[in-house]
């Protein structure tokens, strides 16, 4: 049970914030959404929202009946609130959906042990079938098995590089339809910024879409594209959630860090600037003859790549034949190269072993 | 006009992240600090990397230091080139340059008196054969009266700045000083009174900063036309570029936004220019520092609510990597500008030596010259969700308050309109009449269609 | 005054052994017999904060992306800084600035 809520009813405190839920009238406000500044009560909060995210499901038409649908569970707060969310919605509305949780395994010692706990959690409480693939399975390598090959500095690149991979892959290997992310209206507008910040183009123009990677093999979605943080922070706290979400370890120097602490003073100062951020990264007038990195196919693998070998592929070759050093490092050999790193600095930030 | 607004009319100075509010503060406050990547070099044996003749005095990031020279030539030739390759200014120009005091703005003034003065002298010494060189004059927006300043100190920023300007020849200077109400008609009774009664309708404190920075502007299209000037120059560089492009993505106004970033922008009577489009705060507080050239910091103003925390937040970024601002500034210049963002009058070229003219011929014919929608307030253009608003506003046909709310983009909607809807009535009443009667003139000419339309629809039924 | 904290989202990890919840007394701060949050806020940050507080507090407020609830009322609906608590209130806070 959410904390304190557990000590049952509790009385009203008798202080300033006793004022009623805008919706109903009735019970007492609980919440102040940052997206309308309502006041709204417990009960109504998970009524809307709940509703706004089937709403943007059925306005965007992200999901079709039938299609496998694999939901990204790293056990972190959004993804398990994703999880859970859409498990219930799917019954409600007969969305018709065969979901199953897919969680990667890294391989490193201890570092997961926590995470898919939470997962294997939230396998038995929403009933949902959990997949987890290990990086043994996707490349043959595990992170621990890497990091001896290569020592600790440079296995950032290839968490970076297999991180961005091993959902795609396990979910290719799941035979699933769609891939569902966690991420939030916060986490877009943020990766807006950060675009900006870095000068991508190709990756400011596409941030903003709540599927992208439709003309690959397996389209990824954003249910949580328009919900803010807050309210996902929230909504597992009045349930009977499980409550021990892993904490990831923030990095304030990073110019990630700068880039969330400024959305989040925004929030305070005018909450609907989040919103307002990604609408304009929405309504960006981007040349169409701004010359976007071809996306090709990884001759190896079949993923997604502007090079004849994906990035992953280039750096197993190196492990495989004892030269793991192989494809670090920043070799301008083109957008795919700088595209790989650029991301690489931008998920470094909250990866933390 | 978020444009003229991102660094404020009255040239970058106060408003840009380089002396604006927090940032200003940090910088007085660690001098060394500073001055960490880009500074004056202090007892450095090396020579000047461009020349190698003078002691570099400036420390760039990076690379070699230059000499104070070389330094000014480096910025002067970002300007030069801003202004030669955008034909910002022609011979038959009377240019006005929007100075706030601030470094910015003044570095401006000082550049485009090289500039006059160099084409002064070849009209002399070729016995005016050459082309006549442009005229210049200065413009200064008093602010006091929203900013409670206490009228003695603007009275000696004001002598300060004419003292400037009087010392630059040749080129006679003329200086407009002009207090921010009058954009008001020259009617209205207290327009004092009136300014203040509109800006303290705005419950949004960024809404509030922004609104001053559009009237700036009006007030400086109110002095270029009312004294003949044929363009306004103002002193907005790369850092308050880069401050803008965060401060209108954070305010929903993408789509507009590129209007608002480019070397040329002729959506308004008076075409604006911004010559230091380039150049970073830092590099031009440097130079002021260097050249001694006087500025008048006590106009300074610091910017407010979302506005002054993008600045820190950009004074954050520089701070980690000196070049951010410029990445900034290369990710807007990729989103397509509009097309008034480039001057396309027929015959405007026609001074330029013949081999330059097809580089600025080749404009797309196919472009609509100018059919953009722009907010009321701020002149941004319209989005198609704000287009789609005001056609269905005007189908309605019904009160002329309901067509000036949708005449304003969703940013000023939310920012600067007042949070009463009853109140818009007497809001938009206040408004400096300039704005709402090209609301007025429009609807009555598409009022005008709408009756033709019906009278040939009659037409063909008979 | 009697209270009852807690720290969740990784803010546990500023206090001695990552505890996650803390039984307290706060003494009164003022002459009225009263505890406001402001005040919380920096006998928290003072008595229980071991490290970084600048992950915790920023300004006189809490960073911003740090959720406060009393009695599992959103804070900004009970006055914020200015929020009075009572004996046996739950405060509880956490910070959303942790990976997802």
């Amino acid at each position: 049970m959410g904390s304190s809520s557990a000590d049952g009813a509790r009385l009203p405190p008798s202080r300033a914030g006793s004022r009623l839920c805008v919706r109903c009238g009735e019970r007492k406000a609980a919440l102040k959404r940052p997206k309308t500044l309502e006041q709204i009560c417990r009960e109504c909060f998970y009524i809307v929202f709940e509703d706004e995210i089937h709403q943007t499901i059925v306005d965007n038409t992200l999901f079709k009946a039938g299609e496998r649908v694999a939901i990204g569970a790293s056990g972190g707060k959004d993804s398990t609130v994703l999880a859970y969310v859409i498990s219930e919605l799917n019954r409600r509305h007969n969305y018709g959906l065969d979901l199953f949780l897919l969680s990667v395994d890294e391989g490193i010692t201890g570092y997961r042990d926590d995470s898919l706990e939470t997962v294997k959690r939230n396998e038995i409480q929403y009933g949902l079938p959990l997949k987890i693939v290990s990086y043994k399975d996707l490349y043959g390598w595990t992170m621990d098995d890497i990091v001896k090959a290569i020592g600790l500095k440079n296995n950032c690149t290839f968490c970076g590089v297999f991180r961005r991979q091993a959902l795609d892959r396990g979910a290719a290997l799941l035979k699933a339809d769609k891939i569902v992310t966690g991420h939030n209206a916060d986490d877009i507008a943020e990766t807006v910024l950060l675009n900006i910040l870095r000068g991508d183009i190709a990756r400011l123009s596409r941030c903003t879409f709540i599927t992208t990677g439709e003309d690959g093999p397996i389209p990824r979605c954003k249910p949580f594209k328009y919900t803010y943080e807050k309210e996902i922070v929230i909504y597992p706290f009045w349930t009977t959630f499980p409550q021990n979400v892993i904490p990831g370890i923030y990095s304030p120097n990073a110019y990630r860090g700068f880039a969330r602490e400024f959305i989040k003073d925004l929030e305070r100062m005018r909450p609907r600037s989040i919103l307002d951020i990604i609408k304009s990264g929405e309504n960006f007038r981007i040349s169409t003859t701004t010359r976007m990195p071809e996306q090709g196919t990884c001759e190896r693998c079949g993923y997604i790549s502007s090079q004849k070998l994906c990035k992953a592929c280039v750096l197993l070759d190196g492990l495989n034949r004892g030269l793991p050093k192989l494809g670090i490092g920043r070799t301008k050999a083109g957008p795919g190269a700088e595209r790989n790193t650029s991301r690489l600095q931008g998920k470094h930030g909250n990866f933390d072993f | 006009m978020a444009a003229a607004s991102a660094c404020g009319g009255a040239g970058c100075g106060p408003h840009c992240s380089s002396s604006s509010g927090s940032a200003a503060g940090a910088e007085e406050d660690a001098p060394a600090e500073r001055m960490a990547r880009l500074s004056i070099a202090t007892g450095a044996a090396t020579t000047c990397g461009k020349c190698d003749g003078g002691a570099p005095t400036v420390a760039a990031s990076g690379g070699a230091g230059m000499c104070r020279e070389c330094f000014r030539a480096h910025l002067f030739g970002k300007f030069k080139l801003a202004v030669t390759s955008n034909a910002m200014v022609r011979p038959t120009d009377a240019v006005l340059l929007a100075l706030s005091g601030g470094p910015a703005s003044r570095v401006a003034l000082q550049f485009i008196h090289a500039m006059q003065s160099k084409a002064i002298q070849s009209w002399e010494t070729s016995n005016s054969q050459a082309l006549p060189a442009f005229g210049v004059g200065v413009a200064f927006v008093d602010e006091s009266v929203v900013l409670a300043r206490p009228e003695h100190e603007t009275q000696t920023a004001t002598e300060d700045i004419k003292s400037i300007v009087s010392s630059l020849s040749p080129g006679d200077k003329q200086v407009h000083v002009a207090p921010l109400e009058d954009v008001f008609s020259s009617g209205s009774e207290d327009k004092v009174a009136r300014l203040k009664e509109v800006v303290g309708m705005i419950d949004d404190e960024t809404g509030r900063d922004d609104f001053i920075r559009c009237l700036r502007m009006l007030s400086l299209q109110k002095i270029a036309l009312e004294n003949g000037y044929t363009k306004i120059m103002l002193g907005t560089c790369a850092s308050g570029i880069a401050c803008h492009v965060l401060s209108a993505t954070v305010k929903g106004q993408g789509y507009s936004l590129p209007a608002d970033v480019q070397y040329v922008d002729t959506r308004w009577e008076v075409p604006v220019v911004l010559p230091l489009h380039d150049c970073l705060a830092q590099e031009l507080s440097l130079l002021c520092e260097l050249d001694s050239l006087k500025m008048q910091q006590l106009l300074d103003r610091p910017c407010r609510g979302i506005n002054s925390l993008v600045a820190s937040f950009v004074s954050r970024l520089r701070e980690e990597n000196p070049s951010r601002e410029h990445t900034i500034l290369r990710t807007a210049q990729k989103l397509k500008p509009f097309s008034f963002n480039k001057f396309s009058a027929n015959g405007y070229h026609d001074f330029l030596p013949s081999r330059l003219r097809p580089k600025f011929q080749n404009v797309d014919t196919n472009e609509s010259t100018f059919s953009e929608i722009l907010c009321l307030i701020c002149g941004s253009p319209f989005s198609e969700s704000e287009l789609q608003n005001l056609e269905n506003t005007k189908h309605k046909a019904q009160k002329k308050i309901d067509l000036y709310t949708a005449h304003c983009c969703q940013s000023c909607h939310f920012q600067i309109l007042p949070s009463a809807t009853d109140t818009y009535g007497q809001f938009f009443s206040l408004l400096p009449k300039f704005w709402t009667e090209k609301v007025d003139t429009a609807s009555a000419s598409s009022l005008r269609d709408q009756i033709e339309d019906y009278l040939l629809e009659d037409d063909d039924e008979n | 005054m009697h209270l009852t904290l807690e720290f969740g989202g990784g803010l546990e990890l500023l206090l001695e052994n990552s505890t996650k919840v803390h039984k307290v007394d706060v003494p009164i701060m003022d002459g009225e017999g009263k505890v406001a949050m402001k005040g919380l806020l920096s006998w928290v940050k003072a008595n229980l904060i071991k490290e970084r507080p600048e992950m915790f507090v920023k300004g006189d407020s809490v960073r911003p992306g740090v959720l406060v609830l009393i009695n599992d009322c959103d804070w900004e609906l009970c006055g914020g800084l200015d929020a009075e608590l009572e004996e046996k209130d739950v405060v509880v806070f956490i910070s959303t600035l942790h990976g997802g």
